[in-house]
């Protein structure tokens, strides 16, 4: 909860610089906000880690138990690194506030739907966190495709966020609570006997829901918005919001309407289905390394989607925290690499081409990036896969874990092609990528990170043990 | 006849008549072609929204509703197509394909909301309607005690909405 309030008022320090740019308040900005995150992840996990008191805070609007804070310390972790890297792109911009209050202000949101124990909690976060990216996509105004990518994720994001409500006040007009809590208890009891316009109600946020994390077949604005974005953005959508969507997703589905899974297990089975199809034989054709990207993140959203298939709390909620935790530490990785790449040779595959000679630390990040997001062993995206498949084992879901492996083996041509162009094909500059110090040690931080927690998984899954 | 639908009491002639109104200027809202004719449906629609508020006891939400809503936001909505100078013929060419698309998953849209209100009318309300419930004085004991954090962390989002129009609005220097 002081998490929350410190980022919150970090966002209204980064408004506040603007107006006091004459105290060099700018300049303090970045040290400011990243010294202001650390504080708010090592204060969440001081005062309320274990903690059964005292948890749940205004009439259980929110509450910061062991799940939340787990989730949460992945959310503030990636933003330290993001905020690191991408400061480079906002000291080109004159507006470095803005787009940093802007973020900050997003991150509020993603904390609070990590969070919520209530529906209008998670539909304040769900907009507090798209809000600002609505615009953050747009916000290269010179540029069409960004001003295309900003309009785009707001027309659609909209219309997802109507089908939300709609689901809400049909799932408040059979229960009468917007308590999540309350929800779960009421269809205990109800054993059955909730009216049919409920599960109505839970498939219309289920549909709001795949939209926000982008599943098939409600991806379609995925490939535009990441592509026309700034990279940096883009690397805050896929990871940070990936991540807070996704752990909404879980409190609302295995927590409030886990007791009538056998309502929307199929359904999800079969967006699941879709998106491991659909999000990998499209990658394989896309000639934009971003955009590749777009639709791994498109595929990784269906295993994580997995993990909230098999319903077994005690294994596939650490399963989850495992994977997007690697998934957001291989994909920060990746993104820094491919801006700092883009600056100097676009976006496409051809400019990987040669980076092992040219900046061979950085084509080294960007290899193990690469590996993990393909599930190759010793890295984490490896047992981030296994846990899933392990999970997904134990239930009768079992068609999906063969479409996901073989779709994984398509997974490992695409993501391969960058590797292949960094060492195996000539460059057609000598000079190295420049890159600025405190971004390489990031990319060889969050690049450890990974071969870190592949080499020893059970330190992140043990973490939640048997409380969430 | 004439005693079952003397029996029936006024507001449920109310409710009907308000829930006509607004499902067809929902329905004129989509169908018209001219712009302008849609939004002056939309605020009917309104309208008879703010009615079945009233019906509900909710006098306060009606009258924002009718101020913000049908007043405010609509005559913005005015202005803006007013001066995009949308007409008939600007309307993009719609492919067959994609209305018959169109058409058809709205129409199983339709179809499954339909469906699944099948039931309802059986249903015992889990509370009894509180006649007071839409007073300001109550209004205000909810908003500033059960949900007192939604109502300030809303400041956030409206705080976020304003710097996001402000950074989209005002003129970059061209590189």
């Amino acid at each position: 909860m002081k998490g929350l309030f410190i980022i919150c008022g970090l966002g209204i320090f980064a408004m506040l610089a603007e107006i006091f740019k004459g105290f060099g308040l700018k300049k303090i900005l970045q040290p400011v906000v990243l010294l202001g995150i650390v504080v708010a992840f090592v204060l969440n996990i001081l005062t309320e880690w274990n903690n059964p008191m005292s948890i749940s805070y205004f009439n259980n609007m929110i509450v910061f138990d062991n799940f939340a804070l787990a989730f949460s310390g992945v959310i503030l972790a990636t933003a330290f690194f993001w905020f690191v890297f991408a400061n480079d792109y906002f000291e080109n911009s004159s507006d470095v506030t803005d787009h940093f209050a802007l973020v900050l202000f997003a991150l509020v949101g993603a904390l609070m739907l990590t969070a919520y124990k209530n529906m209008t909690t998670l539909f304040l976060g769900i907009e507090i966190m798209s809000i600002p990216l609505y615009v953050l996509a747009a916000s290269r105004k010179n540029d069409v495709k960004s001003n295309e990518a900003g309009f785009k994720y707001l027309i659609l994001g909209s219309f997802a966020t109507g089908f939300l409500l709609f689901g809400i006040a049909l799932v408040y007009g059979a229960t009468g609570s917007f308590d999540i809590m309350v929800i779960r208890a009421k269809i205990s009891a109800a054993q059955g006997g909730l009216p049919l316009f409920f599960h109505a109600g839970v498939i219309m946020m289920l549909v709001a829901m795949c939209f926000k994390v982008a599943a098939a077949p409600f991806h379609f604005w995925t490939p535009d918005v990441y592509q026309g974005s700034p990279t940096v953005i883009t690397a805050f959508m896929s990871t940070i919001v990936k991540t807070a969507a996704f752990t909404a997703f879980i409190r609302l589905f295995l927590v409030g309407f886990g007791g009538i899974s056998e309502k929307w297990e199929m359904v999800m089975a079969a967006i699941i289905a879709l998106s491991l199809v659909i999000a990998n034989v499209t990658a394989v054709s896309q000639g934009s390394v971003k955009r590749m990207l777009a639709y791994s993140s498109i595929s990784h959203a269906a295993f994580m989607l997995m993990g909230v298939l098999a319903v077994q709390p005690g294994m596939s909620i650490p399963g989850i925290l495992y994977y997007t935790l690697a998934y957001s530490v291989g994909s920060i990785t990746a993104f820094s690499v491919l801006y700092n790449v883009s600056k100097d040779s676009g976006e496409g595959f051809e400019g990987f081409n040669g980076l092992g000679k040219r900046n061979p630390v950085m084509a080294f990040c960007m290899a193990v990036a690469m590996l993990s997001l393909a599930g190759i062993p010793v890295t984490a995206g490896f047992f981030a896969k296994y846990f899933i498949f392990a999970t997904i084992m134990a239930t009768s879901f079992k068609w999906l874990l063969v479409l996901a492996v073989l779709t994984s083996a398509i997974g490992v041509y695409y993501y391969f092609k960058v590797i292949i162009a960094m060492y195996f094909k000539p460059a057609d500059k000598t000079e190295k990528v420049p890159v600025e110090m405190q971004v390489m040690l990031i990319m060889i931080i969050t690049t450890l990170l990974t071969i870190a927690i592949g080499v020893v998984p059970g330190y992140v899954i043990d973490m939640l043990g048997n409380s969430h | 006849m004439s005693t079952l639908l003397l029996n029936i009491p006024v507001t449920q002639y109310m409710f009907y008549f308000l829930s006509f109104v607004a499902i067809l200027c929902g329905m004129m809202v989509v169908i018209s072609k001219n712009p302008i004719h849609s939004i002056l449906y939309l605020i009917l629609t309104f309208f008879s929204i703010a009615g079945h508020y009233l019906l509900l006891n909710a006098q306060f939400l009606a009258v924002v509703h009718i101020i913000v809503y049908a007043g405010a936001i609509m005559v913005l909505f005015l202005y803006v197509i007013m001066m995009m100078n949308l007409n008939e013929k600007d309307e993009p060419n719609k492919k067959v394909f994609l209305k018959i698309a169109a058409v058809g998953s709205a129409g199983l849209l339709l179809l499954t909301l339909v469906g699944s209100l099948k039931g309802a009318e059986k249903m015992v309300a889990a509370a009894p309607l509180n006649t007071n419930v839409g007073l300001i004085k109550n209004l205000g004991q909810t908003l500033f005690g059960e949900f007192l954090f939604p109502f300030e962390i809303s400041s956030i989002l409206l705080l976020a909405a304003m710097v996001g129009a402000i950074m989209i609005g005002k003129k970059d220097p061209v590189k």
